[in-house]
């Protein structure tokens, strides 16, 4: 696919907020943002900080402070809004979409009808199409919500946490969607999410709201080397470099672990989250044994050798 | 809900309608066989003819536009206020239609200039229209400020209690006679309408049901709500303020007309959509228009005790049918939406 720098979407002096008491309250400094065609930004930041208003502006449903929004493709939301309605099925929620294209009696043509069912093919909605939403899991709603986005026929798709209260297979799903539609279709999609891990898998671009009212843009791996994430989230014991939780080892014993592979990874994990802390050339040594279809782990201890065929019964004799 | 479906609902619900129209026409403290009833409707002749077309006719017309109109305007606040709770009633319309045809009827006797209206059969009308529009402005003046759906049904209510007391106020005032027009006309009737008046009010209902059928894509867009809608490019400010005006003109001259007739705004749109589970304003509008229509004949045919010349009020049958129909429905259901 060729790199295509179009602007989808651009910001100049932008400020967003809302008035209270004839007061503007400002969220940001004067955003000047670009969204390009193809690409996909997660918007991050914490709780409160803005991000639904800004999504909102950028969508045109809230009017900027200062400053101006120009928009050179038609754009869909998909919001945190509870929606009323919930004897409305999946294909009803979907043909919402069409609305900026329907008359005042809805009729529905047959390029309509095909976006429709296209909508609810890519997220793989087809066999509960005809499901009332109040049926539906918080996760198949919110596909729903994304393809009655799609339906809209829109270049720009604008997601105000899609991911909230999802697990995480819902989670992946949508990212994975959401990465998909931006790479196949060439949508610009701006997500705001707070999936940390997610957001660095998956996006191109990231935005970063940051406590002084800033917008950090970059690309992920950027973000994380120079230190702005840690900046913003404060993270408490995550090290974002490594991915992992910080562990402190609160126990005595080092232990050296022999071995390779995702049997090593995991068994590391086991023994930090215990409180070991993992030395080359500690006394105590923890080997990992791949026979054939089974993992035995052999511990040296005061030299004598155990073997084991849990982690569960290997983290136990450690202990004693 | 497939459009099929909703098209064979609509077909049966309307058949329903006709059959109670011609039952609300046959019976009464007369029984006029059907064969006898439409010989009369043709002819123009006979003691059953000015039955008919003095009595029962304009007393099913009515039942068919004020219960088409009442759900109509039931199912536009539930919608608007996206509560299923909501109706006419609740939000203090059909009580601020009260107080304006309370003040015309019992204070009418001090000033002569008043006095002069109430012998105009229009003015009850006006002043029940205009206490409904009333009512509701400050409604929407209102809910301007309380965004949360409880808080404003709650500010419906106060403003219900508050336009009742003055209405008791002006009762205890009040002349006997004076106040037995206005306690017989809060009962509900429908029986008294004649030829002049139903033009005036299919004229009036029909304007507010045209209406509503226009805004079906805003009322629809209304359930997902301010942003969504806008997104769509519907244009939610001026739905609003159309949907305020009309449920204001049709209930107000429904309630002009036939009194303050309960239950029936807030209890068909749900029956309609607990038989015909759909959000979808196409089919549930004209379904509620039906529906209300058919409710509102079969409490007539109900009031109307056969054989007999006494009249039960209508709104003892309208919720006496209708209450239990709906508990009945919604334990069946399990739950209630909008």
């Amino acid at each position: 696919m060729s790199e295509s720098t179009t602007i989808a979407l651009q910001t100049t002096k932008l400020e967003v907020g809302y008035k209270k008491n004839n007061q503007n309250h400002v969220l940001f400094e004067p955003l000047s943002l670009t969204l390009t065609q193809g690409e996909l930004v997660c918007f991050m930041g914490s709780n409160g900080i803005g991000k639904t208003t800004l999504i909102k502006t950028l969508a045109g449903i809230q009017a900027p402070i200062t400053g101006a929004v120009t928009r050179h493709y038609s754009t869909a939301i998909v919001l945190t809004d509870k929606i009323s309605g919930s004897l409305m099925t999946v294909r009803d929620l979907v043909t919402y979409g069409r609305y900026p294209h329907l008359n005042w009696w809805l009729t529905l043509n047959d390029e309509d009808h095909q976006l429709i069912e296209n909508a609810i093919r890519k997220v793989h909605l087809e066999s509960i199409a005809d499901k009332q939403l109040s049926q539906l899991s918080d996760g198949q709603l919110q596909m729903a919500m994304i393809a009655k986005a799609l339906a809209q026929d829109a270049n720009i798709l604008l997601l105000d946490e899609p991911t909230a209260h999802l697990d995480l297979n819902n989670r992946v799903e949508i990212m994975n969607l959401l990465r998909l539609l931006a790479r196949e279709t060439n949508k610009t999609i701006l997500v705001a999410t707070h999936e940390l891990d997610l957001a660095l898998q998956t996006a191109d671009k990231i935005w970063l709201a940051t406590q002084d009212k800033k917008i950090v843009t970059g690309i992920p791996e950027d973000l994380v080397l120079d230190g702005t994430f840690d900046i913003v989230f404060q993270l408490k014991g995550f090290d974002l470099k490594t991915g992992k939780i910080s562990h402190t080892p609160y126990r005595k014993t080092l232990v050296q672990l022999d071995g390779s592979g995702p049997e090593y990874l995991w068994t590391k994990n086991a023994l930090e989250r215990n409180g070991y802390e993992l030395e080359a050339d500690a006394t105590t040594i923890v080997r990992i044994l791949t026979l054939s279809d089974k993992i035995n782990w052999e511990l040296t201890h005061n030299n004598i050798n155990t073997q084991f065929n849990s982690l569960a019964e290997l983290l136990r004799a450690l202990g004693n | 809900m497939k459009q099929n479906s909703a098209r064979i609902a609509l077909l049966i619900l309307t058949a329903g309608l006709v059959i109670l129209f011609l039952l609300n026409i046959s019976l009464g403290s007369v029984s006029i066989p059907l064969k006898e009833v439409i010989k009369a409707l043709f002819t123009h002749t006979g003691t059953n003819a000015d039955i008919l077309w003095q009595f029962r006719l304009p007393k099913a017309i009515t039942c068919v536009l004020a219960g088409s109109a009442l759900a109509t305007g039931g199912l536009l606040m539930q919608t608007l206020f996206r509560n299923p709770m909501a109706g006419p009633d609740v939000l203090g319309l059909t009580s601020g239609s009260s107080l304006f045809v309370a003040v015309l009827l019992m204070a009418g006797r001090y000033g002569s200039s008043v006095g002069n209206l109430i012998q105009n059969p229009w003015s009850i009308a006006i002043a029940a229209s205009f206490g409904g529009a009333m009512v509701f402005v400050i409604i929407i003046a209102i809910a301007r400020y309380v965004r949360d759906n409880t808080s404003l049904l709650i500010v419906g209510l106060m403003i219900s209690a508050a336009t009742s007391s003055i209405v008791s106020v002006l009762q205890f005032t009040s002349q006997a006679d004076d106040l037995q027009t206005f306690m017989i006309w809060m009962l509900g009737s429908v029986g008294s309408t004649n030829w002049s008046e139903l033009a005036v009010l299919s004229l009036i209902i029909s304007t507010g049901i045209a209406i509503s059928i226009s805004l079906i894509k805003s009322l629809n867009g209304i359930l997902l709500g301010e942003s969504y809608a806008l997104n769509l490019a519907i244009n939610i400010k001026r739905a609003r303020i159309l949907i305020v005006i009309t449920t204001g003109m049709m209930v107000g001259v429904v309630t002009a007309f036939c009194g303050p007739i309960a239950f029936v705004g807030l209890a068909v749109p749900h029956l309609v959509r607990l038989l015909l589970p759909t959000s979808n304003h196409k089919t549930l509008l004209p379904a509620v228009m039906l529906g209300g229509a058919m409710l509102l004949l079969l409490c007539d045919v109900l009031a109307q005790l056969p054989g007999r010349t006494q009249v039960l009020p209508l709104n003892a049958i309208t919720s006496l049918i209708g209450a239990p129909v709906v508990i009945w429905m919604v334990i069946k259901a399990k739950r209630i939406s909008v």
